[in-house]
C-alpha cells in the first residue's frame, strides 16, 4: 500500500509546508503516491520541490513514487509548458495523460524546469534566461535595462549553491506571474531546489563550534545569509548570497531559503513573512526562492 | 611591453562554451589559468596586460572573484593588470569583489588611454595615482612637491601603489602603468 502525499491545490512556498509535513511523516523507502489530481496551480517553487522530493526518494533507495497528474487540463498544460513532466518522467511513475505542447517564446515561463548538476548547466541557465528576462523585467516589471544583468547574476549565484555546496544535483525554474493576494503586482520568481546536504551539514565543520548549543538549521542559515559565511576558508567566498541580497535590496525583492527544518527570509516592506522560522518539518537539501516585484507605479 | 588579452576568446577556449558569460567559479579558475599562461609566455620582461572584457556578456561575482580578485591578489611577476571594455554592470560586479577582498584594480574606460583606480584604496593613493597619470612620472620628492605633502606621505603612497601594482618604477621614477 502506498502512502499518499496530497499536492496542495495552490502549491507555492507557503503551502509547501503542508507538503513537507506529510512528506516527512514516514520513511522514503515506503511506496509514495504524489496525488496532484486536485492541483489548480503551482509556482516554480512547488514544481522544483516535487522533483526534489522524488530525487530524495531515489537517493534514499526508495521505490519509484507514483504521480497522478492534475485533473484540470490547463494545469496539465502549464506544468508541461514549464518542463515539469519532462523531468518528472525520470523520477516518477506518471499516471494520467500528459499533453504535448509546443514551446511558447512569449510565455510567462522564463525558464522551464532545468537540472543543475555542474558548472556547464549554470552557463546554460544564464544563457537561456537573458533574452526573456530582459523582456519581462523591463517591459512588465519596469525595471531599468541594467537590472537584467543583475537578475542573471542572482540566478547564477543561486544555482551555484547547488554546484558548490549541495553534493548532488538540483533544479531551477523561473516564472512571471501576478502576486494577487500578497502584492497585487506582477513578479518574477526564481526557485532553486536540491536534495543535497543542506546548509547545516555544509557549514558544520567550520561554524558549529562558533554557535555552540545554538547550532542547527536556523543558525546555519543565519551564518550563510546574514553573516555571508561559507564553508570554504577562502575569504573571497560567501559573496554569492551577499550579491543576491544587494541586488534584491535595490529592487525591493525578497529572498527566502529553506533548509532542513528552518527557513530564513530577507523580507521587503510589501511582504509580511517572518525573517526566521525554525522547527519546521524536515525536508532534504535547500530550497531558495527569489522574488522580484514590478516597480510601484508600473501599472502591472 | 604591452599586450591585450581578449577575455571572451580565452573563455571560449578554456571551457568550450557557446555562451560568452563569465559565470561560475570553475569557469573563473579555467580562464584565470589561461590568462596566467598567456602572461607567462611573455617571458621575463615587465609587461602591462590589458584584460579586455568587450565581448563578454554577464560577469557574476564568483567568476569575477576567481579571475580578477585572485589575479590581483597574487599577480604574475612583473605584470601590471589593467581592465578594459567593461560595461557598467560588469564593473559593478568586479568592484564588489575587490571591495570584499580589500583590493584595487586599474580600469581603462576612456579613449585617451588613461586609467582609474576602482576598489578599495585610500584617498592618498588615488591622489598620487592621478598625479602620476596626469602630470607624469615622479620621484617621491617631486610628488610631495606637486601635492603639497610631506615627503614621507608621498613615499608611503608611492610604495603602496607599487606594491599593489597600480604603478611601476624605472630609474627612480614612479610611473602610471599606461603612461608611455
Amino acid at each position: 500500500m502506498s502512502r499518499v502525499l496530497e499536492i496542495p491545490a495552490a502549491f507555492d512556498d507557503r503551502t509547501f509546508e503542508t507538503f513537507a509535513q506529510t512528506f516527512s511523516q514516514g520513511p522514503l523507502t515506503e511506496r509514495l503516491l504524489f496525488d496532484a489530481r486536485a492541483a489548480q496551480w503551482a509556482s516554480p517553487f512547488g514544481l522544483v520541490a516535487m522533483l526534489t522530493a522524488a530525487q530524495a526518494i531515489r537517493e534514499a533507495g526508495g521505490p519509484t513514487p507514483v504521480f497522478t497528474v492534475p485533473n484540470a487540463d490547463e494545469v496539465r498544460r502549464y506544468w508541461t509548458k514549464a518542463g515539469f513532466f519532462h523531468h518528472a518522467a525520470d523520477l516518477f511513475e506518471i499516471h494520467g495523460r500528459v499533453p504535448r505542447i509546443k514551446p511558447d517564446e512569449r510565455s510567462d515561463v522564463l525558464l522551464d524546469v532545468t537540472p543543475v548538476r555542474a558548472s556547464e548547466d549554470v552557463h546554460t541557465v544564464v544563457g537561456k534566461i537573458q533574452e526573456g528576462a530582459a523582456r519581462i523585467l523591463h517591459e512588465e516589471l519596469r525595471l531599468e535595462a541594467k537590472a537584467t544583468m543583475g537578475f542573471a547574476m542572482a540566478l547564477s549565484e543561486a544555482c551555484q549553491n547547488i554546484v558548490e555546496h549541495a553534493g548532488t544535483s538540483g533544479w531551477v525554474a523561473v516564472h512571471a506571474y501576478t502576486f494577487r493576494k500578497r502584492l497585487g503586482r506582477r513578479v518574477v520568481v526564481i526557485a532553486v531546489s536540491d536534495a543535497g546536504v543542506g546548509f547545516r551539514r555544509s557549514l558544520e565543520a567550520t561554524q558549529a563550534r562558533r554557535f555552540g548549543d545554538r547550532w542547527g538549521d536556523g543558525a546555519a542559515l543565519e551564518a550563510a545569509v546574514i553573516q555571508n559565511v561559507s564553508r570554504f576558508r577562502d575569504p573571497g567566498r560567501g559573496q554569492g548570497i551577499a550579491g543576491i541580497k544587494r541586488y534584491l535590496s535595490r529592487w525591493a525583492g525578497k529572498l527566502s531559503i529553506r533548509s532542513g527544518t528552518a527557513r530564513i527570509a530577507i523580507v521587503p516592506p510589501w511582504d509580511d513573512d517572518q525573517p526566521m522560522i525554525e522547527h519546521l518539518a524536515p525536508f532534504p537539501g535547500a530550497q531558495v526562492q527569489i522574488v522580484i516585484p514590478a516597480q510601484e507605479g508600473s501599472g502591472s | 611591453m604591452r599586450q591585450t588579452i581578449r577575455v571572451e576568446r580565452l573563455l571560449r577556449e578554456s571551457v568550450q562554451t557557446t555562451y560568452c558569460d563569465l559565470v561560475t567559479r570553475s569557469t573563473g579558475r579555467a580562464v584565470r589559468a589561461s590568462i596566467e599562461q598567456v602572461l607567462a609566455s611573455a617571458g621575463a620582461a615587465e609587461q602591462v596586460a590589458l584584460l579586455d572584457f568587450s565581448e563578454v556578456g554577464l560577469v557574476d561575482l564568483s567568476c569575477a572573484d576567481e579571475i580578477v580578485a585572485k589575479l590581483l591578489q597574487d599577480p604574475p611577476r612583473l605584470t601590471f593588470l589593467v581592465l578594459q571594455g567593461l560595461r557598467e554592470e560588469q564593473l559593478e560586479a568586479i568592484e564588489h569583489v575587490l571591495e570584499h577582498r580589500d583590493l584595487a584594480a586599474l580600469v581603462s574606460d576612456s579613449a585617451d588611454g588613461t586609467a582609474r583606480i576602482v576598489g578599495r584604496v585610500s584617498p592618498d593613493l588615488r591622489s598620487a595615482f592621478l598625479s602620476l597619470q596626469s602630470t607624469g612620472p615622479a620621484t617621491a620628492a617631486q610628488l610631495a612637491e606637486r601635492l603639497g605633502w610631506p615627503l614621507s606621505q608621498a613615499g608611503e603612497a608611492l610604495d603602496s601603489l607599487l606594491r599593489m601594482r597600480l604603478a611601476r618604477s624605472a630609474d627612480g621614477l614612479f610611473i602610471a602603468p599606461l603612461s608611455a
